[in-house]
């Protein structure tokens, strides 16, 4: 479940954020000249690249993300902060606890599971066992938050949520209804210094 | 594109006499019943859907579509909401409603696909086959015209009248290529059934061939059955009994795969079934799960649990049989070959003829669906219709 989109170019650039820590910024240039973009702290180009591409597809579109997949459950996604581990990655893991009842929530991080294609089967998982989904932003970084709230949009469940370890600054976050997957870019002074590449 | 409102729905309720006459244990039918959807958006686009053409879901989806008018095409999910509750619970309509909402869905999918200039796979997910295997079902037995259960059973009484169903699928294999064939059962007769299936394996060797009495043999009778027929090595065991507790005890006993599309309809229904090993095979109907993200939903969960999710369906309209077919090339997790019956329909609603060739079928090129209605030939075929916003 790649973003169907027809993809001219695509370039992964690293950048140095304002905390001083590093990020891989992707550009998916498509075949109409619409580009999206995608980030990740992880240093994981492949979840920037998915991100770029859905981002590029709803921009093309002029739709959000969660119209293209189907709607919004909700307007606004809480956000709460604590210190649980994560799910990692390993679907073997995840079907063996969620069969032995080990979780009352499936806390999920989006970046580490690698694409947006994973965090919507994950999701199907959650409904068939009614179980929410709590998304995860690692470093707690905007960008994260907001990816997040946009992933957010299309779970089913009261008990949807994004996670932190740190203190948020907020208690919820609006899901964004901009074209794409709603990230405000200019948050990173060294994002709009990218020279990408044609 | 901040919206795409709906400005009117058009539903059209349509009999269509099917060439054969169908034999299963449900029923005895030949013809079909279905509600055309045709939704159109405030951006002038519309989108086609169908459902069942029973009386009560037809004034059903009337009812539902009311109220969508100047609603949001885009948000599918707030419809679905809105229409049916946020759970299950709260869906005081049951399996009918459901059925009403997924033809109003599939229209606003499609609308949508069309309005963003996506196919409806890739609305899905993604375009990633544009050929389709596809399954024609047999009935139980061959009749000249529909009888009642008595003359049915009588008939199937006569075991020298299995032959028949065999020469039946025969010709359904050299004119369409089919390689993969449903036999409905009247669960009546379980010599019948073991006869009739060993003379199919002999006559079609390298058949894909399914098994299907609806639920209506008790556990016990299923069983028994089912191990005289593990030799022949079936694609799997269709609903061979009813309930989670009977299919699982009767999939314990046997080597074939036992699929279901009665007992595993609704997101809590797939839970149980894989904690129970129920059933190896989800029989997933766009109708009776409700739409296409139920049906999607479905498809990754009891993938990534180890089940087979695949597409059920039976004689619906050219709009049905497409949608599933987008359904089949948009969820890699789909790898049986699609139930199809239009070829058993004597008209359909739609100007592109969905063909059957060497036992497969093609996506329509295009936005959405794909495919145009034909008003003329729908008007032939409308025994009612419902404008709503016009």
């Amino acid at each position: 479940m790649a973003a169907p989109v027809s993809v001219a170019h695509t370039h992964v650039h690293s950048l140095r954020l304002a905390s001083g820590a590093e990020a891989l910024a992707a550009r998916v240039l498509l075949a109409d000249g619409t580009a999206g973009f995608g980030f990740t702290l992880n240093m994981d180009a492949g979840v920037a690249r998915d991100m770029a591409a859905w981002d590029a597809l709803g921009r093309s579109r002029a739709v959000p993300l969660h119209s293209l997949l189907g709607g919004s459950h909700r307007k606004r996604i809480g956000i709460e902060n604590d210190e649980n581990p994560c799910i990692p990655p390993d679907w073997t893991a995840l079907r063996k606890g969620i069969l032995d009842n080990k979780y009352d929530l499936l806390r999920i991080d989006p970046f580490a599971w690698g694409s947006l294609e994973q965090v919507v089967t994950i999701a199907a998982a959650g409904a068939a066992f009614d179980l929410g989904i709590a998304l995860l932003a690692p470093n707690a970084h905007a960008w994260e938050i907001q990816y997040c709230a946009a992933l957010a949009a299309t779970l089913r469940g009261e008990d949807s949520k994004v996670i932190l370890k740190t203190k948020a600054k907020e208690n919820e976050i609006k899901i964004s209804n901009l074209p794409g997957i709603g990230i405000d870019w200019s948050l990173e002074p060294a994002f709009g210094k990218i020279q990408w590449q044609s | 594109m901040a919206k795409l409102g709906i400005a009117s729905l058009r539903l059209t309720r349509v009999s269509i006499p099917l060439t054969l006459v169908h034999a299963g244990s449900m029923y005895v039918i030949q013809k079909a019943e279905r509600t055309v959807v045709e939704l159109t958006l405030e951006n002038g686009v519309t989108g086609l859907g169908d459902t069942w053409g029973t009386p009560e879901v037809y004034a059903m989806a009337g009812a539902f579509g009311k109220a969508w008018i100047g609603k949001d095409a885009l948000d599918r999910f707030a419809l679905r909401s809105a229409t049916l509750g946020r759970s299950n619970y709260d869906n005081k309509y049951g399996r009918n409603g459901r059925a009403a909402y997924a033809g109003l869905d599939l229209a606003a999918w499609d609308a949508v696909a069309r309005s963003l200039k996506l196919s409806l796979a890739e609305l899905i997910g993604a375009r990633q086959r544009e050929s389709i295997d596809v399954v024609s079902t047999l009935p139980a037995a061959i009749l000249p015209k529909a009888v009642s259960r008595d003359e049915l059973t009588k008939h199937l009484d006569d075991l020298s009248n299995t032959p028949k169903v065999v020469d039946f699928a025969q010709a359904q294999a050299r004119k369409f290529g089919f390689r993969s064939f449903k036999l409905k059962s009247a669960a009546y007769s379980p010599e019948w059934d073991w006869k009739l299936l060993n003379e199919l394996r002999e006559a079609m060797p390298s058949a894909r061939i399914r098994f299907d009495p609806n639920a209506n043999y008790g556990p016990a009778t299923a069983t028994a059955l089912c191990k005289r027929l593990d030799p022949l090595g079936l694609e799997f065991f269709e609903d061979p009994t009813g309930e989670l507790e009977g299919l699982a005890r009767l999939k314990s006993a046997v080597k074939t795969p036992v699929a279901t599309n009665m007992w595993v309809v609704k997101d809590e229904q797939l839970a149980p079934a894989i904690r129970r090993q129920a059933v190896d095979v989800v029989l997933g109907d766009l109708f009776m799960w409700g739409g296409i993200d139920a049906l999607r939903r479905m498809a990754k969960a009891a993938h990534a649990f180890g089940l087979k999710p695949a597409l059920h369906s039976v004689y619906e309209t050219g709009i049905a049989t497409v949608a599933n077919l987008h359904l089949a090339s948009a969820l890699p997790e789909v790898e049986y070959p699609n139930d199809a019956s239009l070829h058993f329909m004597s008209a359909d609603v739609l100007k592109e003829v969905q063909e059957v060739k060497n036992g497969a079928m093609t996506l329509p090129a295009g936005y959405g669906l794909g495919v145009t209605l034909d008003r003329a030939q729908l008007e032939k075929l409308t025994t009612g219709c419902t404008a709503i916003g016009d």
